[in-house]
């Protein structure tokens, strides 16, 4: 192995150092102001979920029939976004649920992302038997239907937030670890991979030094996805009643009890709610968008 | 060649069937009263032992795992019985003879519309690359791809069924397949909202490959032997951009079948997704094992089409195991 870092080591004398990619890469996603305000967006709002209800707390866990607080209030100077049918502070409950939300979306994200990442690698590097016996497997889990599987894990362990964290990422890997089996299948027989196993690299090492680093790209822009779609995913599972508990709660799960008011008319339950999330998911995604342009190897000046 | 390398997925698809059969069957054991929560769930969580016993003993709960297992399998494979409902008087396949058609045509009818549009819409995305028109488009595909899908539903029965109520906001219930074609009014609202959300993520994802083949250097080579625009866009890029197109229609097939739940939950569209997310809630095993074992058919058909195509649309593809 000595041999390959010296050439490295030669290789890198000789020239005059180039830019290094990453700060290439770091260029070409600030040139891009949307991307830019995407992140501001989102790292404002989860500062501002896990830091206001606790800074300026309100009432969120006891009804409005024993404290006296309006019910289904339009938006006024003592509750800037109104009040929910059980006299919640709308803007506060925003942020309150805007803590489970994130923090649910953000970890299962990243179990998926970790999961599928390993899976994938080992399956698509090792290949034949293996890969093949490996690909069923993820054949199998995507046919079993998501909701019963998800209903079945539920029952079984309860809806506490660390459960759904982890039913949600250890059921939502299976598409991640496909695609970043096709990229280690790929990246495996191009010629540096081939030239390191040729000079005695060990399969472990051409993971860790080859195939790994080179699909990082596609990890990160994947990840980035899988985040928003776990977001998405859990305010279905608040719609139909499978979310977090109360008196906890997250963004489906309001947006759940606020479409039931929509036909009052009540539209502060509704709609700010509602542009926060869209906006939230749409920022991740698009953050995953410039990440991928940023990576595209083509746009790097040569 | 082909057909060795499909006899080949086919039996691997069976073991795999089998396999996705074994996991479902087995967890409602480990559910809160294990193999006896079928029991609880039909006749209520503070019936007595005794009913609960007896009720297991009547629908086969009470044998060995082995042998339960054992005769599902042989029932399916040779009496092509996939048993009887737990919470209905109807047998499995009476219930999916039921449902199917009704799921199938509001899938099918979203499917093709998501197909007209998203293709052309992408392709016009990607060969108006950055002008406002693409932004436009791109900026309402991300929207309605962050927008929860039963936020969008319940906005369009909202605006439609009462501010500005010229449509029903539900199609009719019952059970008759043919529903979409008797009444097609009522359907719009279900089968529009379905198409915008799949519209949302196809666009996005055929503007992405048109462009990426857009780069390649053929399409350069055909620029600079000067071929028009339409004629690069048509019959360079577009033909090398089917390849994804058809990988991603081969996967949208089992989605045909297993419904789009909140699409039925919210238009109260009795269909497959409807039928499943109910079984699934009282654990009324057989249904969703046959619901079950009918998408994973339809999985592993769609991936088979979809590797075959891809070899039939891409002569680069050799099918693995054809070259050998």
């Amino acid at each position: 192995m000595s041999i390959v870092a010296d050439n490295r080591g030669l290789v890198g004398q000789e020239e005059t150092p180039p830019v290094p990619m990453w700060r290439q890469r770091l260029k070409i996603f600030m040139a891009n102001k949307l991307a830019i305000a995407s992140c501001v967006y989102v790292i404002v709002l989860a500062l501002a979920c896990y830091l206001v209800p606790h800074i300026h707390p309100t009432n969120q866990t006891n009804q409005a029939l024993a404290f006296g607080t309006p019910e289904n209030a339009a938006p006024s100077g003592s509750h800037w976004f109104g009040t929910d049918s059980n006299g919640f502070d709308e803007l506060g409950r925003i942020f309150f649920a805007g803590e489970y939300s994130l923090t649910l979306g953000f970890l299962a994200g990243f179990i998926t992302i970790f999961v599928g990442t390993l899976y994938g690698m080992i399956s698509g590097f090792l290949g034949g038997v293996v890969d093949a016996v490996m690909m069923r497997m993820i054949d199998a889990f995507l046919s079993i239907p998501y909701i019963f599987l998800l209903i079945s894990l539920i029952t079984i362990f309860g809806r506490s937030t660390a459960f759904l964290i982890l039913v949600i990422g250890l059921t939502g890997w299976w598409g991640n670890a496909r695609i970043i089996r096709g990229d280690a299948l790929l990246i495996r027989h191009l010629d540096y991979a081939n030239a390191s196993t040729s000079m005695g690299a060990s399969k472990w090492h051409v993971i860790r030094r080859h195939v790994f680093p080179n699909s990082i790209s596609n990890i990160v822009t994947v990840a980035t996805f899988s985040v928003a779609d776990a977001i998405l995913f859990l305010s279905a599972l608040g719609f139909l009643g499978l979310g977090i508990q109360t008196p906890q709660t997250d963004w489906g799960t309001m947006l759940q009890a606020g479409t039931e008011q929509l036909q009052n008319g009540f539209w502060w339950e509704v709609f700010p709610v509602a542009i926060v999330f869209i906006l939230v998911v749409v920022a991740i995604n698009y953050i995953g968008d410039a990440l991928r342009d940023a990576f595209e190897v083509r746009l790097l000046e040569r | 060649m082909v057909f060795s390398y499909i006899l080949r997925r086919l039996g691997q698809s069976i073991v795999v069937l089998f396999i996705i059969i074994v996991i479902t069957f087995s967890l409602p054991y480990f559910q809160t009263h294990g193999i006896l929560a079928p029991a609880y769930a039909a006749l209520g969580s503070r019936s007595s032992i005794y009913n609960v016993h007896v009720w297991a003993a009547q629908h086969g709960l009470t044998s060995p795992y082995f042998v339960r297992l054992v005769r599902y399998v042989d029932q399916l494979v040779f009496h092509f019985n996939l048993g009887y409902s737990y919470k209905e008087g109807l047998s499995v396949v009476q219930i999916i003879g039921l449902y199917v058609p009704r799921t199938v045509w509001l899938a099918l009818s979203a499917l093709i519309l998501t197909t007209l549009i998203a293709i052309p819409l992408g392709i016009f995305q990607a060969s108006r690359r950055n002008t406002i028109a693409d932004y436009a488009a791109t900026g309402t595909a991300f929207v309605l791809y962050a927008m929860p899908a039963f936020l969008l539903c319940l906005l369009a029965i909202d605006a439609f069924g009462f501010h500005f109520p010229h449509l029903p906001i539900s199609p009719p219930s019952g059970v008759a397949p043919w529903a979409i074609f008797t009444d097609p009014k009522s359907f719009i609202l279900p089968v529009g909202c379905l198409t915008l959300l799949s519209v949302a993520s196809l666009s996005r994802f055929m503007r992405g490959t048109v462009l990426e083949v857009l780069v390649q250097d053929y399409v350069r080579t055909a620029r600079a032997k000067g071929c028009g625009s339409q004629r690069v866009l048509w019959r360079h890029a577009f033909r090398n951009a089917l390849g994804p197109i058809v990988t991603i229609l081969g996967l949208a097939i089992p989605g045909l079948f297993g419904g789009a739940l909140i699409i039925e939950y919210v238009f109260n569209y009795e269909g497959l997704g409807l039928q499943t997310y109910n079984a699934a809630l009282n654990i009324d095993v057989p249904v969703v094992l046959g619901i079950t074992i009918l998408v994973a058919i339809f999985t592993l058909i769609g991936n088979l089409a979809a590797d075959v195509a891809l070899g039939l649309i891409d002569p680069r593809i050799r099918i693995e195991g054809s070259s050998k």
